[in-house]
């Protein structure tokens, strides 16, 4: 899972002497959300969000022709005004794992991707983590979700055992998920199964020991009360 | 009293998907015998099956997939690129037979033979899509219906109804984008269930915007919610779409007693669903509709579950 395989690679970039009004309009026409903005070498200088733009627009509470005319002169400036400097960078052998954690601690949208030299290789953008963890969890795939709840606390290999009733079922897996703070002692497991035939595994498990939970009596279980 | 036709043929048997595997011809044994045995039968008239002609077949899937399936089947493979889609020699025919059944099922219909049909037939169709296999499917049967209904009798709108317990995603991607067939599903949520699509947001593509309805249903919810879902989701959007004629994919899976599923349906629930769907039939399509039997597997129950719905179709409840 490195960002190699999930950034993107065909960049649109911009100088730092590109308009906002041409920033603007690229970024709108092509639904980007971000803009890294590049010197003559190809070196990462900046980066310009959709958000660093409408800062510098000016209030549509102005009257229309001060707006107007307001507006005009914003859009003449260039983009190395408004862009951040010395953004965040990631490398393209960082993983998926270091850019989720870096955008939910730092709350950044978009991670520029530079080699050692700082040219600019990508750009990794919350959407593109979004579409690596569909990916990941393989939902995008037909298949069902089993939640297994076990007693961690009593017996160990648990996960063993449930993996392996599902492979004499020649299921194929998508993902497990495991919530491991469940009940006292109790963890659940969410394996994502590969298939539309799950009586026998179901049958399996539940004659090997396993409770299979009703996903929505734990919803209601948890719930705050009102 | 309703004339309802009843299609079965015993060669829907030879379509054998490997040991323990749910789809099995037990299943249709099991309908066949408690129709006997519960005197519905013979108030049904029988429509023989043929096999459907090719040229339908394609109208919906690409030749090419077409080919592959006859290919597994004549080089005696025991699944059809995925280990779900059990297959045997016979597979490509009973597939076709099951295509036929279906377009002799509204031919009936059309031509004023009957009042409407249960097509007891398998395998069963609605997660098949244009190029490929998927969750014990092969020919959309419904969609192939659908089509036919369109190019052979020139019928404009065509309603399609849903009530199995997974998502026809075959049926809802194969009609996306098409405002002359409407597609409704109630299947259960799928964050849960096979085949992980069906959300409320995937309502119809391009110029078929607004032509799909999907209403999850979360597992462990039952009758309320079918009830809810049904007359919110449902009945408007067929009142105004008002097709002429209404295909139903009836699957007897979301039964609170059937393994397949975390919805808990009951008997009950599923006469509902077949007395709303049966208004909706009286009130858009005079009365024509044609019923085709995807999933359902307990076998203890699905055969009642059945034979209660014929009951509906026939106006015998």
């Amino acid at each position: 899972m490195f960002v190699s395989e999930r950034m993107a690679k065909n960049l649109i970039t911009a100088g730092p002497d590109m308009t906002i009004f041409e920033a603007k309009t690229i970024m709108a026409e092509k639904g980007f959300r971000h803009l890294p903005i590049v010197d003559s070498a190809g070196k990462l200088i900046g980066i310009v969000s959709d958000r660093d733009i409408r800062a510098a627009m000016p209030s549509t509470l102005m009257k229309k022709a001060d707006y107007e005319i307001t507006l005009a002169t914003i859009m003449n400036f260039p983009v190395g005004d408004i862009m951040t400097k010395n953004p965040l960078t990631i490398y393209a052998y960082y993983t998926i794992q270091d850019s989720l954690l870096m955008m939910q601690k730092k709350k950044v949208g978009a991670l520029p991707v530079i080699d050692q030299e700082g040219y600019l290789k990508g750009l990794l953008s919350v959407r593109d983590l979004l579409r690596s963890f569909v990916s990941v969890l393989n939902i995008d795939e037909p298949g069902c979700l089993l939640c297994i709840v076990v007693n961690a606390k009593e017996k160990t290999g648990q996960m063993k055992k449930i993996v392996d009733i599902i492979t004499e079922e020649k299921i194929a897996m998508g993902s497990v998920l495991v919530a491991r703070a469940w009940d006292n002692n109790k963890r659940a497991i969410f394996p994502y199964l590969l298939t539309n035939n799950i009586i026998n595994v179901k049958k399996k498990l539940i004659e090997n020991g396993f409770e299979l939970i009703d996903p929505m009596q734990w919803y209601l279980d948890h719930q705050q009360p009102q | 009293m309703n004339r309802t036709g009843f299609v079965y043929d015993e060669r829907y048997l030879l379509h054998l998907t490997g040991g323990y595997h749910p789809e099995s011809p037990e299943r249709l044994k099991a309908i066949y015998k408690r129709l006997e045995d519960s005197g519905v039968l013979e108030k049904l008239t029988r429509i023989e099956a043929v096999k459907a002609n090719q040229r339908w077949i394609e109208a919906v899937h690409k030749i090419h997939y077409i080919m592959r399936f006859d290919e597994a089947c004549i080089s005696g493979l025991n699944e059809f690129e995925h280990p779900d889609n059990g297959i045997c020699r016979d597979s490509y025919d009973t597939a076709f037979l099951a295509v036929g059944g279906v377009l002799k099922a509204i031919d009936a219909v059309m031509k004023g033979e009957v009042d409407n049909v249960f097509c007891a037939v398998r395998p069963p169709g609605h997660h098949a899509e244009v190029d490929k296999p998927m969750g014990f499917c092969y020919f959309n049967n419904v969609a192939i219906g659908a089509r036919y209904l369109q190019k052979e009798y020139g019928i404009k709108r065509v309603g399609i109804i849903d009530f199995d317990v997974h998502h026809g995603n075959g049926t809802q991607h194969i009609f996306d984008c098409d405002p002359t067939v409407f597609y409704y599903s109630i299947h259960e949520h799928p964050s849960f269930a096979y085949p992980g699509t069906g959300r409320e947001f995937e309502a119809g593509l391009a110029e078929g915007e607004g032509y799909t309805v999907n209403s999850p249903v979360l597992p462990g919810r039952g009758d309320d919610e079918y009830k809810r879902l049904i007359m919110q989701d449902l009945v408007p959007a067929f009142k105004k779409f008002n097709p002429e004629f209404i295909l139903l994919s009836a699957g007897f899976d979301a039964h609170e007693s059937d393994m397949m599923s975390g919805t808990n349906l009951s008997t009950e629930g599923y006469d509902f669903i077949s007395e709303v769907i049966m208004n909706l039939v009286k009130r858009c399509t005079g009365g024509r509709v044609v019923s085709v039997l995807e999933g359902g597997y307990n076998l203890d129950i699905m055969p009642l579950l059945v034979e209660n719905h014929i009951r509906f179709l026939a106006d015998l409840k």
